[in-house]
């Protein structure tokens, strides 16, 4: 927890508030695409280059991310179905609620186009028909009513949790205060651990869609007059809520009292391995609960992953000059590829966790570098500050001046290169070692290649018509 | 949970709920939006 709450603190939060100024700015100036800003703020070719970062975060992240939307789906249905049933000891629910996982996502082995495929294409062509439509309004109306809802079904789960006890006689050990424990004891231990550093920057990055490629998008059809300061606050603080307050309380401490300390690094499945245990211990109620709690996770998910095919197609069409549908046709086919690779390629995980790791942690950290860099010192500091003061319902701290110009990028790159000293080696050591993994590797190199094509193609239509995507006309500002 | 464990998790806690409350607070007794000239 020390480093997540350095990397909210130090990171998330002044780059949060930079990648939204970048954004405004660049909408200003007629850009919405994340290689066009980036080159603009970072005046030139190398920023913007560095921008198809912006675009493959999202592109790649959503491939296995309506994957795990389908998961929630198909959760939703079987408690609406009444088929998720686990009985007997809580080591027999445990094992059951693990089985009807690997049942689920196809786990257990590689090129089987389980059941939850059904569910994958009807959340695809959901995306699809929901982006080519547009729908913010809509999403507004559905945060009102999911948002309040989500949280009174946490706190009910929470409850449920918090109160657990001891469930298991047999194991005394695996109790709700050592879970507590295991979240909140500091373990100084794990702070020379750069790989711990990078997980914890990752997955606030993550959820906060920081350095994701997406703020640069939807912020950069904001106007002058709007509100950045206090809205960018108000998405963190509310995004901390339910992570720290809500997500990681239950979840992690729902895993140790059922897993114990060994079974809580179990990434994705966790929470799908051991809230249907919860919910069984909750009596008659736990199905619907069950129901409503995977449903809603099932909308919060596809609020998420439209919100990544939107910067995807917005920069196909800037950088090639096509309309709306075109480009989401485009899009569509090649995220509908990447995806159908993770769902074959299933078992272990490995295709899912190569994506995750090389693309949601690593170049969203990479990504984080360059934007707070070209913010701080190629921008200017004091200018990107006072873009955020425009129309701003408050005033940042000053002492986020000298955070977004000396002390985030020194974290950043003192991470990245302890990481990449320490750590890298033997992560491309794990990813050699295994042609599934190997693979994944290829095709994110793959996407890479075609976008850097596309800016290029990008790049010539943006001269061509006179636009400034160097940034040079705005010096004198 | 250790004594550290119980600390850092109230604070950390308090801070989650206060700012996120004190952020919707001002949010939402900002001045109404001016429409567009």
């Amino acid at each position: 927890m020390i480093p997540y709450i350095c990397a909210l603190l130090f990171l998330a939060l002044p780059i949060g508030w930079a990648e939204w100024a970048m954004a405004r700015y660049g909408g200003e100036k007629g850009f919405h695409s994340g290689p066009a800003i980036m080159g603009m703020v970072g005046r030139g070719r190398i920023a913007r280059y560095l921008g198809v970062l912006a675009i493959l975060i999202p592109m790649v992240v959503y491939m296995y991310y309506v994957y795990i939307e389908a998961w929630c789906l198909r959760y939703a249905w079987e408690y609406l179905i009444g088929g998720v049933t686990l009985t007997g000891s809580i080591e027999e629910k445990v094992l059951g609620a693990a089985v009807f996982f690997g049942q689920t996502t196809g786990t257990d082995t590689n090129g089987v186009l389980n059941m939850s495929s059904v569910f994958w294409l009807i959340v695809v062509a959901l995306n699809i028909v929901l982006v080519y439509r547009g729908l913010s309004g809509g999403i507004e109306k559905f945060c009102q009513f999911a948002l309040p809802a989500m949280a009174i079904l946490a706190v009910i789960v929470l409850i449920r949790v918090l109160t657990l006890g001891t469930p298991d006689p047999t194991h005394p050990d695996q109790n709700v205060l050592n879970g507590l424990g295991y979240l909140w004891n500091p373990d100084f231990s794990k702070l020379s651990d750069f790989d711990t550093w990078l997980a914890a920057a990752g997955q606030i990055f993550f959820s906060l869609s920081v350095g994701f490629g997406v703020i640069l998008n939807y912020a950069s059809y904001l106007k002058k007059k709007d509100d950045i300061a206090l809205s960018g606050f108000t998405a963190s603080a509310t995004n901390e809520l339910f992570e720290v307050g809500f997500g990681g309380l239950i979840t992690i401490t729902a895993a140790f009292v059922f897993l114990g300390a060994s079974g809580v690094g179990g990434g994705f499945g966790l929470g799908f391995q051991t809230l249907p245990v919860v919910f069984e211990q909750m009596g008659a109620a736990g199905r619907w609960i069950g129901f409503a709690w995977f449903f809603l996770l099932f909308l919060a998910a596809i609020t998420s992953s439209i919100s990544m095919l939107q910067p995807v197609k917005a920069f196909f069409e800037e950088a090639l000059g096509i309309s709306s549908g075109q480009a989401i046709a485009w899009v569509s086919v090649i995220c509908g590829f990447g995806s159908l690779w993770v769902i074959w390629f299933s078992k272990n995980m490995v295709a899912l966790d190569v994506m995750d790791f090389w693309v949601g942690t690593f170049c969203i950290f990479l990504l984080a570098t360059v934007q707070i860099i070209c913010f701080g010192w190629v921008w200017g500091v004091k200018k990107g500050m006072a873009e955020i003061d425009q129309g701003a319902l408050m005033r940042i701290p000053r002492v986020f001046v000298f955070i977004m110009k000396y002390v985030a990028p020194v974290y950043l790159l003192v991470v990245l290169g302890g990481f990449t000293y320490f750590n890298l080696g033997q992560k491309a050591t794990e990813v050699s070692q295994n042609p599934v993994a190997l693979w994944t590797v290829m095709i994110i190199a793959a996407v890479i290649a075609l976008l850097v094509v596309l800016v290029a193609i990008g790049e010539r239509r943006w001269r061509a018509a006179g636009m400034d995507l160097d940034g040079k006309r705005g010096e004198g500002d | 949970m250790n004594a550290g464990g119980w600390i850092f998790m109230l604070i950390s806690l308090g801070l989650v709920w206060g700012t996120t409350i004190w952020a919707y607070c001002r949010l939402l007794g900002a001045p109404p939006e001016k429409p567009d000239e």
